[in-house]
Parts: structure tokens; C-alpha cells; sequence
């Protein structure tokens, strides 16, 4: 952690400042140029502090995912300040992104992406072995090194996409919808994952989907977002006993129907508005 | 584990129910040899036959279409040393072709070096692209006999004209398949490999190139091809060894039967490069078509 946190400055200002947090300042993002421009996102106010899971759910075509790289770096805002860790974010710099694909380069092998991974993060190279293989069982993919790309089912897939995200070390983590293309065992199992992947690590979760269900299960805190452009119409905090009962009891509790019954909601009319 | 299973898994998976299937695979097999091994052997025999009844049926005289059995016996005469002399001026066969072909690598190989360099500066440098591709795409029209002129002019008469007439023949389609494949190399591996860390060189190096491969590969086929059509006309003047250079001076001689032999040679001598690419392709890109 960052040297803040020797200073006490009241919560939000120390957090902004803290490896893994992320702040969007008035941010808005907007496509084309001169008059025929389109605004995506925005504006948005929204601090994560770190060691949060938050999760942003909208209808397709909300900003969801703009503002998703908007934090990756990958995009610039057009108006207002992404801050990451209190610093402008950089692709590769600051945090781990899984997409909707694995996007896992077919010309290497499971452990050839991730070696690349790992050479990128700056890992000496004695220590890849080891970290390989703790990446790799950190997602359940053991002795699948030498594997092809092709040779693996789509959800392993994503699975290999997870590990080399987390080769970096980076204090926050981006997903944005990475299990919309599997099927519903292989999406529960991969989210009971990540949710353990991330507790375990600590690490602040931005996490974009358009299922509630998706979010409520995942989530220590749920924005929905409107429709173009996309602006906060909900902020809520999730707070369901998650240590006590495992993933199954969780998702037939009562508390979870009832979230995932607003969240729901929310996002039907943030959509219609 | 669930697995895609790769295309030769596929053919065995009916083998569980065994004695019929097997039959059927039995026949199946034997109905692909007859046409993958039968069919070109056939209509090879077929050709000699109709080549020897229009030799014999004296339509043409016998140095306009000379028998299958005088280029036999040309054949065999350039390739052994008869009566104290050597092949054809003092050069077997076989070491015609050898000085071709050496000229074909060092000409294609520089070629083709040159063009995928190009095409790797012209598919990510936008501005380079604007500035070459006009003048690759003119280069490409010519044919190289147009050109062979000015580099005999250049050059003189021994081997410069003839490798750079060749490297100048294999550089544009390499240029041009590189190029097309780097401006199509995929945008979200790309982006996956920034938001990994790698820098600028590492995504042209890990991703750029990679990905670019299986179409440069086929590049590199389609110029050795231009490069084995470029030969007869790189070999017009003082090719002498060389297997095009032998076809030239035998034409001189109105010698059918070695122009016979020489084209042959040059024919077969391609099939079987082309043969070797491919194989060099398919162990090179495993990944193409899963991509």
C-alpha cells in the first residue's frame, strides 16, 4: 500500500489516493467530432475505494463499457479526470482488464500467454515457473500448459484470461462482461471464482455486466447506469452474509431475490428513461 | 475435460461401432488414393500417349514435336557424360539446376526479405504505405523481361542482372500480402497485449508479427512462384550453366528435345518447392484457421 496511508485525512480523500482506487471526476466521453458527436457516458462522479467489488449494470448500450475504458486507460475523457491509484490510468500500468473474449493469442500455448504476461509485468524470469504455476491454480488449470488455444473449452478459455490479467499485480482488476458468452454452469462456476480470486488478493473489482443476477452475487456495491448517455441512476451497497453460506445457499436466500429483484428494476427503468 | 477436438480426432471419432465403419473407411480410402494418386497418374499417361501418336502421326516435323522417347534419350544425355562430353556444355543436368535454383534463394531470399520488412514499415506506418505502395503496385505490372534490359545496362552480363531480376520479381507480392496482413492484424489482441504491459515493440513483435505470418507465408509462396517464371528470362543472357540458360541456348539450336527436358525440369523442380513451402507453412502456423 502507498505511503497515504500514514496520513489521516478523513476516508475519501485518503482512498482516492490509494493503490487500487479509482475516482472519476465530472467525467464525460463523447465519439465523433465536430457536429455529429455522440455522448456516451456521462457526466459521472463515482470514487471506488480500494478493496471494493463494485459492479456496473445498464441495458446494452449504456456507457457500460466506455467507462470501463475509460479506467483501463484505453480511452480519454472528454471532459473531467480519471484518477487511478492517483494517477492517470495507463494501459498495462495500472490495471488487469478480462474482456468479453479471452483475446488469448492463438500462436502460443496456455503457458506461452502466459510467460507473455508475465515478461511484460517485469517477473524475473527464474520466477516464472513458479508463478506460472500459481496463476494457473489459482483458476483451476493445472497441468494444461502445453494445451492449444483451440484445444480448450471457451470457458477454460476465459479461465487462461483471468490468470494472465492477475500476472501483472495490479491493485485493480477490470472485467467487462467476460462470462456473457458461456454457458449458465460454466458462468456460476467462474463467478464463484472470482469472487474468491478477488477476496483473496485484495484487490479493487470493477466489474461490468447486464445481468442482476450476475451483480448481485459479485457485487460489495451495484451502480446501474442510464441510457445514452450513461449517468448513476442507482448507487447501491450489497451487503449479504457471504462467508457464512456457500454460492448455492447464497443465490436461493431471500436477501438475494430481493436485490436482484431492484437491481432489476432499476436497470428496466434507467433503460426506459 | 471438455475439449474442441482438433480435425484429426474428428476422423477417428466413428471408430466405437468398429466392423462396418471400418469397412466403409477401408473402401473411402482406398476411393482417395485412386483419386489423389490414380487421377494424375492416369491423365500422365494419357498425355505421353496422345503426345507419342501426334509425334508419329506426322502432323509436325520431328524438331517441331520430337517423341516422348527422344526427350528420354535427351534427357539421359544431359544428365550423364556421353562420348567424352559432359551433360550439355560440360554441365549435367542436374547441376543446371542446381545454379539456378542457388540463384532463385539468393535472388528470391533477398526478395523476399525486403518485402516483408516494407510490408511490416508499410502496414503500421501509415504515411510509408501512402509513399510505396504506388510504385511496389507499378513495379508488380512490369513484366520482368521489361526491365531485365536496363540491368544488363547496370549491371553488366554475370550474375548481378540475374539475382536482382529475381529479388526484384519475388519483392512485390511478398510486399503486398505482408502489408495487407498487418493493417488486418486484430485489434483487440493488440489492445490485450497493451493491457498486459507490452510496449509498442513488444505488440509488433508478439502480435503484429505473428499474426501477420500465415499470410506473409502465403506471399512467400506466390513469389518463389514469380520468382521460377522470372528464371528463363533471368537466364536470356550468358545463363550459361544454368537450367534457363540451357533452354535459351538449346532454342538456338532449334535442340527440341533438351528445351523439352529443361522445361520439365524447371516444371517439376517448382511442384516440388511448392510442396516444401506448403509443409514449411502448415509446421510454421499451426494456429491458422483459429485465429
Amino acid at each position: 500500500m502507498s505511503s497515504s496511508d500514514t496520513v489521516d485525512k478523513g476516508a475519501e480523500a485518503q482512498d482516492t489516493g490509494r493503490a487500487g482506487s479509482v475516482r472519476l471526476d465530472r467525467v464525460t466521453h463523447r465519439y465523433g467530432r465536430g457536429g455529429a458527436t455522440v455522448t456516451a457516458v456521462g457526466p459521472v462522479d463515482l470514487t471506488v475505494p480500494a478493496g471494493e467489488f463494485l459492479v456496473l449494470v445498464g441495458a446494452s448500450g449504456c456507457g457500460k463499457s466506455t467507462l470501463l475504458r475509460l479506467i483501463a486507460g484505453f480511452e480519454q475523457p472528454t471532459y473531467g479526470a480519471v484518477r487511478v491509484s492517483g494517477t492517470a490510468p495507463r494501459p498495462g500500468g495500472t490495471a488487469g482488464v478480462v474482456f468479453q473474449t479471452p483475446r488469448l493469442f492463438p500462436w502460443r500455448t496456455v503457458r506461452g500467454n502466459i510467460d507473455l504476461a508475465l515478461r511484460y509485468a517485469g517477473v524475473d524470469r527464474a520466477r516464472w515457473p513458479q508463478r506460472r504455476a500459481e496463476l494457473l491454480a489459482r483458476v483451476g488449470l493445472e497441468g494444461t500448459e502445453e494445451r492449444r488455444i483451440w484445444e480448450i473449452s471457451g470457458g477454460q478459455q476465459q479461465r487462461v484470461a483471468i490468470a494472465r490479467a492477475l500476472a501483472a499485480e495490479n491493485p485493480l482488476f477490470l472485467f467487462d462482461e467476460p462470462f456473457a458468452a458461456l454457458d449458465a454452469l460454466t458462468r456460476e462456476r467462474l463467478q464463484e471464482d472470482v469472487r474468491q480470486v478477488t477476496a483473496e488478493t485484495g484487490r479493487t473489482t470493477v466489474f461490468v455486466t447486464h445481468s442482476a443476477d450476475e451483480a448481485v452475487f459479485l457485487g460489495s456495491r451495484i451502480v446501474v447506469l442510464t441510457k445514452s448517455p450513461g449517468t448513476v441512476a442507482l448507487d447501491l451497497p450489497i451487503t449479504l452474509p457471504r462467508s457464512a453460506v456457500d454460492a448455492d445457499e447464497l443465490r436461493e436466500s431471500r436477501e438475494f431475490a430481493d436485490l436482484r429483484t431492484k437491481v432489476a428494476h432499476a436497470v428496466k427503468s434507467a433503460a426506459a428513461a | 475435460m471438455s475439449t474442441i477436438p482438433s480435425p484429426p480426432q474428428t476422423d477417428l471419432a466413428p471408430l466405437p461401432d468398429e466392423p462396418p465403419v471400418r469397412r466403409r473407411s477401408a473402401g473411402a480410402g482406398g476411393t482417395a488414393r485412386l483419386r489423389h494418386v490414380g487421377l494424375p497418374f492416369g491423365s500422365l499417361l494419357l498425355f505421353l500417349l496422345l503426345w507419342q501418336l501426334l509425334a508419329v502421326s506426322g502432323t509436325w516435323s520431328e524438331t517441331l514435336v520430337p517423341p516422348p522417347a527422344k526427350v528420354w534419350s535427351a534427357f539421359v544425355d544431359v544428365s550423364t557424360t556421353h562420348d567424352g562430353v559432359r551433360g550439355y556444355n560440360g554441365t549435367t543436368l542436374i547441376e543446371h539446376l542446381g545454379i539456378s535454383l542457388r540463384r532463385i534463394a539468393l535472388g528470391a531470399g533477398l526478395g523476399i526479405a525486403l518485402g516483408v520488412v516494407f510490408g511490416l514499415v508499410m502496414g503500421t506506418v501509415g504515411w510509408v504505405r501512402s509513399l510505396f505502395e504506388p510504385w511496389i503496385t507499378f513495379l508488380r505490372t512490369l513484366p520482368p523481361l521489361a526491365y531485365f534490359s536496363l540491368l544488363i545496362i547496370w549491371l553488366g552480363i554475370n550474375e548481378e542482372p540475374k539475382i536482382t531480376l529475381l529479388a526484384v520479381a519475388a519483392f512485390p507480392p511478398v510486399a503486398v500480402s505482408t502489408t495487407t496482413a498487418v493493417t488486418a492484424v486484430s485489434q483487440s489482441l493488440v489492445e490485450a497485449a497493451r493491457a498486459l504491459g507490452g510496449s509498442r515493440w513488444d505488440v509488433v513483435k508478439d502480435v503484429v508479427v505473428p499474426s501477420a505470418l500465415p499470410e506473409t507465408l502465403t506471399g512467400v509462396r506466390l513469389a518463389v512462384g514469380v520468382a521460377y517464371s522470372s528464371l528463363v528470362a533471368a537466364e536470356l543472357v550468358n545463363g550459361l550453366p544454368g537450367i534457363g540458360g540451357m533452354v535459351k541456348d538449346a532454342a538456338n539450336y532449334n535442340n527440341t528435345p533438351v528445351v523439352l527436358v529443361g522445361i520439365i525440369a524447371i516444371g517439376v523442380s517448382g511442384l516440388v518447392i511448392d510442396a516444401l513451402l506448403l509443409r514449411l507453412e502448415r509446421a510454421v502456423v499451426p494456429w491458422r484457421g483459429h485465429v
